[in-house]
């Protein structure tokens, strides 16, 4: 097994892991030695083709399909050059405060939370799309929501030349969406960080990692040669998302018992749901998601969000199937469509464990609360499609396949909640968090409000796994947010002289 | 090697034909268009996955014989789509999943493949902008 030697190392590449090595790059420039090693490859430019099957396969943990142990639940995450931050929309929300402060981790305050979130709006360039960059399957939306009296917002972005071609999460074709692959990583290459691709962090030792190359059919070939590695390193910073962080402080056997580790694991679960209307409308074109509407983020637990997704994830999106399914899917150009979330309690039996080889596996059950939200939200969103005039509505729970516009006013009777069962209706989820959770104690965190993994000193956490419950907002921008506060504390630490590093 | 033999394909092909009925009028080069993505998605799963598969599709052929007494892909259409309606909604949880994996697998063979979308009205431009410059 070859040996390396870095002062810090960080596993993960996306929002959590671009955020650390950017903030340490002036810590290289200096004469620090700091990596990122990243499972995926880096795709090269002329590989975003945005052809749906071979860019899933290219840029997310089994094609964008992760399930969950009792399959009731795909899970979509990114892998390679940048992480999920690759494959979001961009948009970008600060979290409420109140959620801050309703984590209730002592020493986090919103106000730092909000700071910090504000830097990254202003390094991603965010943005609010201009008027006549929207499509009709967003106007739409904000249509059907103001003709009802619901509040519609619009969401701000992360671009920079979008031209419109509505793929983000199949990768931008056109290196528009700023994500860590084009400013944190970049910038922090410039410094002097070393990015390794194709380089799987399969344990933690002390002060080590060890690593498996392997270079993928795809993308850039790794910057070390393929084989084992020892990467030995004073501080070690995951980031590798809320499935396979605590997966890998699972299979780490760290010295110390973290019951919590793993635990608490929250997804937003969603539903896509579509619309048919009379005539083509512009949807596969411009930005994706530009709305969202949370009148019922309190009362009933759910979100509504534009969308727009491809022909294969929107088929398996339909429940049903043959000559009713295939007409709805035979005018694409016609569909509206909406994504509706869950806010899911965080709770102890629903978390991330691994299996007898060491992979990640999700315990997750779809409580009867997010199923009631899940409900609610789908006889919500007809009542948008309608609104907006669309022709007929596909409820996935619906009692028949489509509900038409003439049955608008028996919404309640034609979408029951009996008719949310899960294997029928498709439920996905993107929004992954929690199995890292920030606290006070061994008890029932993982680490302290400053990523550090509570009793093993040098190592961290810096991404979506912190979160104590879920962000209720598209989370990546709270996941910079906390990585720069950790970025800040791994500088810290390493400043200090070595008796007074923190371990309890 | 391939996950599933030849009469599971032809199994396989039959309960396609009735999740997406435009299967029947694949060629030859779209059905092994349609064969090769559906291998290769399978093939990629872990193997105790892939032995659920197999099972389950025993499982969609022989339990019509219980009430019919033929396998599935002896019934006529219309029994067929009752079948599969009652997986679709069957009370167990289980089958219900079974059903959801197994026609995402037909959907994901007929709508993956790459010259599916225009049939469809999907029709995609890296300059989407433009198109709706020229839609407004």
């Amino acid at each position: 097994m070859r040996e390396k030697e870095f002062d810090v190392v960080i596993v993960g590449s996306g929002a959590g892991g671009g955020a650390v090595a950017a903030e340490l790059g002036p810590l290289a420039a200096t004469g620090a030695r700091v990596a990122v090693l990243e499972w995926g490859p880096k795709v090269r430019e002329q590989e975003f083709t945005g052809r749906e099957l071979e860019m899933a396969n290219r840029l997310y943990f089994d094609r964008g399909g992760v399930l969950t142990r009792d399959m009731s639940m795909t899970m979509a995450f990114g892998k390679g050059y940048g992480g999920s931050t690759v494959v979001y929309t961009g948009t970008s929300l600060t979290i409420p405060p109140q959620v801050v402060t309703r984590w209730n981790v002592p020493g986090l305050e919103a106000e730092d939370v909000l700071a910090r979130s504000e830097k990254y709006l202003r390094q991603n360039n965010v943005h609010l799309l201009e008027e006549p960059l929207l499509n009709d399957n967003n106007r739409l939306f904000r249509e059907g929501c103001r003709r009802l009296g619901w509040t519609v917002e619009q969401f701000p972005i992360n671009v920079k030349g979008c031209l419109g071609a509505g793929l983000c999460n199949l990768g931008c074709p056109n290196a528009a969406k700023q994500g860590t692959n084009r400013v944190q990583l970049p910038a922090a290459e410039r410094q002097g960080v070393q990015v390794v691709t194709n380089c799987k962090v399969e344990r933690i030792e002390e002060s080590a990692c060890v690593v498996t190359v392997r270079n993928e059919s795809f993308g850039e070939p790794s910057g070390w040669e393929p084989g084992e590695y020892r990467v030995k390193a004073k501080a070690i910073v995951v980031a590798a998302g809320a499935v396979n962080s605590p997966a890998l402080l699972l299979r780490s056997r760290l010295p110390v018992e973290l019951p919590a580790l793993g635990c608490y694991f929250t997804a937003h679960p969603a539903l896509i749901l579509v619309a048919q209307h009379e005539r083509p409308i512009t949807n596969y074109s411009g930005h994706p998601k530009s709305f969202y509407c949370d009148q019922f983020a309190h009362s009933k637990r759910f979100l509504l969000e534009t969308c727009m997704y491809f022909p294969f994830t929107t088929a398996k999106s339909l429940a049903g199937f043959g000559a009713d399914h295939s007409r709805l899917m035979s005018g694409m150009d016609r569909l509206q469509m909406i994504l509706a979330l869950a806010l899911d309690d965080s709770r102890a039996e629903n978390r991330v464990t691994i299996d007898a080889a060491g992979n990640a596996v999700v315990d997750y059950r779809l409580s009867e609360p997010v199923l009631d939200a899940l409900h609610e939200a789908m006889k919500a969103s007809a009542r948008i499609f309608f609104a907006a005039g669309a022709a007929r509505v596909h409820a996935p729970a619906g009692s028949n396949f489509l509900i038409e516009a003439s049955e608008r006013h028996r919404i309640d009777e034609l979408i029951p909640r009996s008719g949310v069962k899960p294997g029928k209706v498709s439920i996905v989820a993107a929004h992954l968090m929690g199995g890292c959770r920030m606290g006070t104690g061994r008890g029932d965190s993982v680490t302290d409000s400053w990523g550090r993994v509570h009793g093993v000193p040098g190592l961290y956490v810096a991404d979506a796994s912190l979160f104590p419950a879920c962000a209720e907002i598209n989370p990546y921008v709270t996941i910079m947010a906390l990585a720069d506060r950790v970025a800040e504390g791994v500088r810290n630490d390493l400043s200090a002289p070595p008796a007074s590093r923190r371990a309890e | 090697m391939s996950v599933l033999g030849e009469r599971q394909w032809r199994f396989l092909f039959c309960v396609a034909s009735r999740v997406v009925p435009e299967t029947r009028d694949l060629g030859e080069v779209e059905r092994a268009a349609f064969r090769a993505i559906v291998e290769e998605a399978l093939g990629e799963r872990p193997a105790s996955l892939q032995r659920q598969f197999r099972l389950f599709l025993g499982v969609v052929r022989w339990l019509p014989a219980l009430r019919y007494l033929a396998p599935l892909d002896r019934l006529n259409d219309a029994r067929q789509d009752a079948v599969l309606t009652a997986l679709q909604d069957f009370p167990v949880a289980l089958v219900r999943k079974g059903f959801w994996g197994l026609k995402s697998l037909v959907f994901m063979g007929f709508y993956g493949r790459n010259e599916a979308g225009d049939r469809i009205g999907y029709r995609p431009s890296a300059r989407g902008n433009e198109k709706l410059r020229t839609a407004s």
